[in-house]
């Protein structure tokens, strides 16, 4: 680093060392802070003299957002509501159906006032009808209206321990026993050459790809429905590139480690569970896709999305083992260990998705998943190169053609 | 304009009838959207080729290009015969099977009992197109209730469907405990519950009756309404001529007759009114879409119920099984008890083609109210009762429908055949 010879510079000045000395010879730690202190002073200066009192013109638009329904009775319409403007809201009247209708409101304090970025439930006795739409319209208090539309209600099926117990067989089967099944290939995998090794890695990639967009864009859709002042997609975006970065520096402090010659750092377990947990992200994302249809009553499982879902999440096993076709095989413990990482999320998102539904936690959930599979992707190509191998030779893009191929296939046998 | 090819286009038709028909066991909304896209399909797919399915297989080859409108098919639920329902009156001593009913004598005073249920069921309101009704007694609109002024209507009221109902009668009813709202005397009946109305039949003319339940749109469209019609007393119209008429001049004798006259021809009890042809028509209409507007127009419930079968759009026409004209004879006075329990309109109308007729809004005076007019218009829960004479008139079809160019496509389209 610094050497303490003097260099004389062209212009016969010398570098000094005075220049990271403090000025005036304070310590370091007043000139971190100093910014700091003066921008406090300046904000309460702002805020006791305001400035700018003349300035404002016209109100801000209230914006009021239903996040979702439930309806936990034929007698009751629960609306959760947020308010997304910077001023408070108070919801006078409802309507439903165009009809002025009573309501009361929960959660906000007993009143029917909504701070900013408060949130509260609006709960409405009324008798409806399972595949009528309804039309609800909050009417402020200075007459302003937002609609909602609850499209074909039918009950929302609150918590019970049979409904986990039904999710967590749903799981079981679109989830934890398709990537074992997947797994079984191990084997065969083994035995590959070198150059179909690397086009299975490959296809992986491709089914990883191609589970990114999918998420991605539910992710997307979703966060239209997150209340404004939450930015829903922008809160995608950070999940995205916060899981993606997160990921990426655990990796990075892995090769740290087999830098420094940690052997266990260098295997290719490591990149089965980076796969696995990227999966697993999805299929946590999955779970919660069939857990909120169950909380929405939008559920028509029927045995071809099951087996929809089963062949579309097969293909996932052999992304999982193929990291570790070379060299020693890990353990059965290992195996089982990837296997859970990657499958059982469907249950838990399952359950996440039925009890505590919201469009925030979801698209959150997805951009997670997004980002981990991206870095996945990356590890599998970095892979494919540190064992001598072209990324980009004709078999392996053929290949990620092929994963991409085989889940938009399998995708279209899946529609919730 | 690619020409039609009237044989795939019938073969889409049959498809999409068939799946109309599988999609029919489905409860979903979404299901019903299909149904509803999958007309649109059929007729983009058929080139408009409405009712002409029958013309595809016959003679004329020269196509036409605009095709026809109408809904394509025949109506294959056979438990509602809106040919039936014209003339359907229910007196206490004779009606409908599906009405339980009885006429007897109580303390001076004719009563007329009828049993009345309400239900959750299935209707057919276009040919394939199913819609989740609330009926009175399993049809929409409700069965008709017919009495003579001063008679005790007595309606026994069982709500056998899954939301509260009642009956709410546009009669002039001084006991508030039989208005069947829900604020007043036994307010609104849930499932199981039953309640006897009791009313007495006044003024003459012809009336309206509906449920009164909260949502009262929900309630009124999904079906629960029907007419009361109440004939006027000769015997009273001679005694108290000026309430049957908005004319303040002196009543001459010859004038108290034709009044007396006009109400025997009005009473189904004297033989006068055998000389009559009497329609009762509800126009209607259906949201199958929950978006507040309307899909299917009718007058009594089946959109082109009484149009034509098929037609080549050359003249030529055949009645269809369930889907023909009203046939009179020309010889009869014709009278349409008429109205309206359209929702999300504000109004409705009624037009005759080739012809002049009388209107008495509300059936409430025996001189018309409109006198010579081809057109008019009811907002809902308004009636009257309109008067037509085909007897100079050549036989052949005689179209009557909405005036609202949009309800008359949308199924209110009717003719009647004078023969």
């Amino acid at each position: 680093m610094a050497d303490k010879t003097r260099d004389t510079t062209t212009d016969g000045g010398v570098t000094a060392d005075e220049e990271i000395t403090q000025p005036l010879g304070l310590p370091r730690w007043v000139s971190a802070l100093l910014p700091i202190v003066l921008l406090v002073l300046v904000l309460g200066v702002f805020a006791f003299t305001s400035p700018l009192a003349g300035v404002q013109s016209g109100e801000p638009l209230p914006d009021v957002t239903v996040t979702h329904t439930t309806l936990p009775s034929d007698e009751t319409v629960v609306l959760h509501v947020t308010n997304n403007g910077p001023e408070s809201v108070t919801i006078s009247q409802v309507l439903v159906d165009e009809a002025y209708w009573d309501f009361r409101v929960e959660g906000a304090g007993g009143d029917q006032t909504l701070a900013p970025m408060e949130s509260a439930q609006i709960v409405i006795p009324y008798h409806w009808n399972p595949g009528w739409d309804l039309e609800v319209a909050l009417v402020l208090s200075d007459g302003a209206t937002f609609h909602n539309t609850i499209v074909a209600p039918s009950q929302s099926p609150g918590f019970s321990l049979g409904l986990l117990g039904t999710l967590a067989v749903i799981g079981l089967f679109v989830g934890v026993i398709p990537v074992a099944l997947g797994m079984l290939w191990f084997p065969y995998i083994k035995t590959m050459s070198d150059r179909w090794l690397h086009a299975v890695l490959l296809f992986a990639a491709g089914v990883l790809g191609f589970l990114a967009f999918d998420a991605g864009f539910e992710a997307f859709e979703l966060a239209e429905r997150v209340p404004g002042a939450y930015e829903g997609n922008l809160l995608v975006v950070f999940g995205i590139f916060g899981a993606l970065l997160l990921v990426q520096a655990i990796s990075a402090w892995r090769e740290g480690r087999v830098a420094a010659g940690d052997s266990r750092a260098s295997s290719g377990l490591w990149i089965a569970y980076l796969v696995a947990v990227g999966i697993g992200l999805h299929n946590l994302a999955e779970g919660l896709a069939i857990g909120s249809s169950f909380a929405l009553g939008r559920v028509s499982l029927g045995a071809f999305l099951v087996i929809g879902f089963m062949l579309h999440n097969v293909t996932e096993g052999p992304a999982v083992v193929a990291p570790v076709a070379r060299g020693k095989r890990p353990s059965l413990g290992h195996f089982a260990a990837l296997g859970v990482i990657a499958g059982a999320p469907v249950i838990l998102g399952g359950w996440i998705g039925s009890l505590a539904y919201s469009p925030t936690i979801g698209a959150f959930f997805l951009a997670i998943g997004v980002g981990a599979i991206l870095q996945v992707d990356w590890e599998i190509a970095r892979m494919v190169r540190d064992a001598g191998g072209r990324v980009a030779s004709a078999t392996n893009l053929l290949a990620f053609l092929l994963g991409l191929a085989i889940m938009y296939v399998t995708d279209l046998f899946v529609a919730l | 304009m690619p020409s039609l090819d009237y044989s795939s286009a019938a073969d889409v038709t049959k498809r999409l009838e068939e799946r109309l028909v599988e999609s029919l066991t489905g409860e979903t909304s979404v299901s019903r959207r299909t149904v509803l896209g999958g007309l649109g399909v059929a007729g983009s797919a058929a080139v408009g080729l409405g009712s002409s399915r029958a013309a595809a297989s016959s003679d004329h080859d020269d196509e036409d290009d605009h095709g026809n409108f109408g809904a394509v098919g025949e109506y294959r639920d056979l438990d509602f015969d809106p040919h039936e329902f014209l003339t359907a009156f229910n007196t206490g001593g004779s009606g409908q099977d599906n009405v339980p009913q009885q006429v007897y004598e109580e303390d001076g005073r004719t009563v007329r009992e009828f049993e009345f249920t309400a239900v959750d069921t299935t209707i057919a309101i276009a040919p394939g197109v199913e819609f989740q009704a609330w009926a009175y007694n399993g049809q929409v609109p409700g069965p008709t209730i017919r009495a003579v002024e001063g008679d005790l209507i007595r309606v026994k009221f069982t709500n056998l469907g899954r939301h509260a109902h009642t009956i709410h009668p546009h009669l002039k009813n001084l006991n508030p405990r039989m208005d069947g709202i829900p604020q007043n005397g036994p307010g609104v009946l849930d499932t199981g519950e039953s309640f006897t109305y009791e009313w007495i039949a006044q003024p003459a003319g012809t009336h309206f009756y509906h449920c009164h339940s909260l949502p009262l749109k929900e309630h009124i469209h999904r079906g629960l309404y029907g007419t009361i019609i109440v004939d006027p007393d000769p015997e009273r119209v001679r005694e108290n001529p000026r309430e049957y008429v908005n004319y303040p001049g002196p009543i001459t004798d010859d004038f108290r007759e034709q009044l007396v006259e006009e109400a025997k021809s009005r009473n189904h009890e004297y033989a006068e009114n055998d000389a009559v042809n009497e329609m009762v028509m509800v126009m209607n209409s259906f949201d199958t879409n929950f978006d507040g507007g309307n899909e299917v127009y009718a007058a009594n419930t089946r959109a082109f119920g009484y149009g034509v079968g098929d037609t080549d759009g050359e003249g030529n026409w055949t009645a269809g099984e369930t889907k023909r004209p009203i046939q009179i004879n020309k010889n009869e006075r014709q009278r349409v008890y008429l109205s309206n329990a359209t929702e999300f309109d504000l109004i409705n109308s009624f037009h005759t083609h080739s012809q002049f007729f009388d209107y008495y809004d509300h059936g409430t005076t025996l001189t018309p109210t409109l006198k010579n007019v081809d057109t008019i218009m009811q907002c809902q829960a308004q009636r009257g009762i309109i008067e037509i004479d085909y007897s100079d008139h050549q036989p052949g079809l005689y179209m009557f429908h909405a005036h609202q160019s949009e309800f008359a496509e949308l199924g209110w389209m009717s003719f009647f055949e004078v023969v």
